[in-house]
This record gives C-alpha cells, structure tokens and sequence, in this order.
C-alpha cells in the first residue's frame, strides 16, 4: 500500500536520516589479525588474536591492566620490533598484505601507518620541524610550508600556532603538544593513525578536543586506539575490542574476548567477561 | 568556553530529537487521516491508518535504541540529561498516540455500514483540529524549549474535554433509537481517544518545561482538581 495516498492527507517530508553505519559487509578490511601471539621472551603477552578494523572507522582497544591491548596495537605497525625480546607468531594482515613478511620494511610499514602516544613527545624542535621533521626524511619536500599547514589544520592546532610556528613546541601546552604529535603523524599522509592512549596525560578539555579531533579524522582516515578510559572508548569509538587477561599457571596472558560495534559492547554485550568489566563490577 | 565541543554527541542529540520530530509528523498524519475515516466510515482508510502504525512504530524503536546509545555511550549530564530523559518520555507519548489512532481506526470499521450522525461528525471534526493544534503546540514547544507555549496546553486540553462531555450527551440523546445505539457507543469511544490524545500532548507539554527549568510538575493533576 502507498501511504502516500492516504485520503485527504498531504504527505509529509521526512528528511533523509543520516547515513547508517555501514554493514559488516560492506566495510573495506585494512588490518585483518590472524592467530596473532606477540611474546616477551617466552612469556606470551597477548595470545591467538583474530580481529578485523575496518577503513574510516575509529577502532577502540579496551581492557584492564597487561591484557596486552598496547603490545596489539604496536604490532599492527611493528613498533614491537624495537623490544629485543618480543616474537610474534600468526599474521598482520594489512590489506591482505603480511606486514611481518620477508622483505617488507619495517620503516615503509610505519610510515603507512602512525602512531601517537601516551606523552606527548615532540622532538626538542620548533613547532614546524616537528611536523615537517617526517616530510624531509621521507623527501616529501615540495610544498612543504602548504604540507605542515595542512597536517596542523587537520589537527585543529593551525589557528593556535600560526603566529609561532618557529618557537619550540615545548612551549606549549600538553594538549597542544599532543596535537603536535598527532599532526606530525598525519603530515606524511599515512593510511592508519594508532592511538596509545593518547589523551591519559591530558585534562578533561584537551582530552575532549582530540576526541573531536578523532570524529574529525576517521573521514580521512583509519583510527585504532587503545584507552583505559572506558567511556573514552564509547564516546569515540565505532568498534570496540575488549580484551582481558587470562591467568594460567606460568601467570597470564590476553585474549581477545569479545568484539563487535561499541553501542552493542556497551548496551548488550555478550560475554559475561565484558559486562562484568564495563558495568564495573569486574573481579 | 566558546568553541564548541562533545561535537560528535551533540550531532547524536540533535539526530534523536529530529527523529522525535519525525515521529510526531507521522502522528499528525495519522490523527488525520482517523479522523477523515470516522467521518466518512471509510473502512479502507481505515485499514491504512491501522498499517501506518507500523511507521509511528518504527521511528519510537529508533529513537528508543538511539537514546539507550546515549545513556551508555555520552554520560550525558545537567540539561543534555533533561534532554535525553524528556525524550524519552516524550518518545512514549507520541507513540501511545499513535496507538489511539489505530483505536479509532478499529472502531470505525465496526460500525462502518451505519451511517454516521451529523451532529456527531462535526464533534470529531473540532475535537481532531484542537488535538492536532495541541500536537503541533507540543512539538513546536518542544523544539523551541518555549514554555510558555507548553503551559497553554492546558487550556486547550480543557477545550478538548468540554467536547468530549458534549459528544458522550449527543449520544445519550439518542435515547431508545436502536439503529444508532451501539454506533453510539462505539463513537463515545472514539471521542475518548481523541480526548486521550490531547493528554498526551499536555504530558509533552510537561516534559518541555522539566526540559527548561529542570522541576518535574504536572501541569494539573487529575485526582487533585484545582489544587495543581
């Protein structure tokens, strides 16, 4: 039946609703993890993890203490590879691509994909080297000014620093130096930004400000972060990953428990494990 | 602090309350076309206006599922929180009026081979006009946070009322006449559901001032007559 036609009654315009967030189906995989164990030593860290992000989507890690929610993060751009100790069995999947194949470079793999940290940690230069300080190395030096105004745009930092872009970036604050950091990060153009809990240092404004910043970006971008701050995750996240730690005789390890869209995880989630730790009455 | 922030959840807050707005179109449409079928006996509006409610339905889960996402995700707090809460309820209202309709909608097809009484058809016709001004004034007071608009509520809902008492004597005047006593009936409840209808926008009405000065009140209450 047309309702349309409803006697005498004049259609009413009902405005488009906002695009829906995309089905499983149809979201494009950057990262694909499968039976992913990164070990210390011989101590697993985190065990047998197969997970799946997906383009434009922020992407959050949650969990308490040692479940091995960073050391995943710093595996999907091998920033492990700097531990001496640490091993990692299984795959990254990185378009499909095994980042931890033979002959791929461990420098081109973080170039692609970026990485911000807990600290804010600009280098001991002025706010624009610092942005432009990966643009030289890789020798993306045309249009270098019109590159770091970008970078510093994109990070919602430009209007604040515009005026000062050669005073060193310690003279600002932790919440601009960490959109320092993120601006760096995204001036060489990358394809993922990975988030170490990046705003933990920061107050409750700044942290708001790259929470904004995030929604901003993921349109570009594709964003995993890794927080303790559980309602952090919420607010900012389209996924949401939880981990936990898992305690055997030799001491423990983390597993991926549970993963699906955040107002699934954080509404009706399906493993107890999860409930117990969001509504916070984990043991 | 000028600049904006929390940009993310405002665009959420502001989609829910759009959706709501939605919601109370497609109630409007549906007061409507009740009306028009009770009017006419129209069997076959009648029947779309009982499948319509699947619209009205559908916009309430969604707004519903949209507000629990709110309340985990956003910890929405001070006027956000009224918002949300008011919604909420609001949500609710919309709906049952909805259901008012298919109520309507029902009791028309019962008694759609009677031809109905003038008197009566021109009742509805002002009791369906106050109630969707009232849903109007509800919905418009509610997106402009206008409580004195919300406040006049009241007064119409009174108007609706009167209206009510005249339609139920209109049928009690139909004394011993056989052929319109159980149309009658039928009709004294139709009459009831539009009078609910306009409740239901009082009870908006109500949300829209917690919404702006944060006191929970009724506007009158029914089992206090006169002592507010």
């Amino acid at each position: 039946m047309d309702m349309d036609t409803m006697n005498g009654v004049a259609p009413i315009e009902i405005a488009q609703p906002r695009e829906a967030p995309r089905s499983a189906s149809e979201r494009e995989t950057v990262f694909e993890t499968q039976g992913l164990t990164v070990s210390y030593g011989k101590a697993p860290a985190v065990s047998d993890v197969d997970l799946s992000i997906y383009r434009n989507l922020v992407t959050a890690i949650i969990g308490p203490s040692g479940c091995g929610k960073s050391t995943f993060l710093r595996s999907l751009n091998r920033m492990n590879d700097l531990v001496p100790s640490a091993t990692v069995e299984g795959e990254v999947l990185y378009h499909g691509q095994n980042i931890y194949g033979d002959g791929v470079d461990p420098v081109e793999v973080r170039r692609r994909i970026g990485m911000v940290f807990q600290k804010p940690n600009p280098f001991p230069k002025s706010i624009y080297d610092n942005v432009a300080w990966g643009l030289r190395v890789l020798g993306m030096k045309d249009d270098l000014d019109s590159r770091v105004e970008r970078a510093l745009t994109q990070a919602a930092l430009w209007d604040e620093v515009k005026d000062r872009l050669k005073k060193s970036a310690f003279s600002l604050s932790g919440g601009q130096q960490q959109r320092v950091c993120l601006a760096r990060a995204i001036a060489v153009e990358p394809d993922v930004v990975l988030l170490d809990e990046p705003a933990s240092a920061l107050d409750p404004i700044a942290t708001s400000k790259i929470e904004d910043l995030m929604h901003e970006l993921k349109n570009e971008y594709t964003l995993v972060i890794v927080t303790h701050n559980m309602q952090q995750a919420a607010r900012v996240a389209d996924m949401t990953a939880f981990f936990t730690l898992e305690r055997t005789e030799s001491g423990g390890h983390g597993v991926l428990v549970e993963y699906d869209e955040t107002p699934k995880i954080f509404t009706q989630p399906s493993d107890k494990r999860t409930e117990g730790y969001v509504t916070g009455r984990f043991g | 602090m000028a600049e904006q922030m929390r940009i993310t959840f405002q665009e959420e807050l502001e989609q829910v309350e759009a959706s709501l707005q939605e919601e109370g179109a497609y109630v409007l449409r549906a007061l409507r076309a009740a009306v028009n079928a009770v009017e006419q006996a129209d069997a076959e509006l009648a029947d779309e206006v009982i499948a319509f409610d699947d619209e009205i339905d559908s916009r309430y889960f969604s707004i519903q599922e949209g507000i629990q996402s709110l309340l985990a995700r956003q910890t929405p707090v001070a006027v956000d929180l009224r918002l949300v809460l008011a919604m909420l309820h609001a949500n609710l209202h919309l709906e049952r009026m909805g259901d008012y309709c298919v109520t309507i909608a029902k009791l028309t097809k019962l008694v759609s081979d009677v031809e109905p009484d003038e008197g009566l058809v021109q009742a509805f016709e002002e009791m369906g006009q106050r109630a969707e001004e009232m849903i109007r004034i509800a919905l418009d007071s509610f997106q402009r946070r206008d409580l004195e608009a919300a406040s006049s509520l009241v007064d119409l809902d009174e108007l609706i009322d009167r209206a009510n008492r005249r339609a139920v004597e209109r049928v009690l005047d139909f004394g011993s006449d056989e052929s319109k006593r159980e149309w009658g009936l039928r009709m004294i409840l139709v009459s009831r559901c539009l009078e609910r209808i306009g409740d239901h926008a009082v009870d908006i009405g109500e949300q829209t001032a917690f919404l702006v000065t944060g006191e929970f009140r009724e506007f009158t209450d029914a089992s206090h007559q006169g002592g507010g």
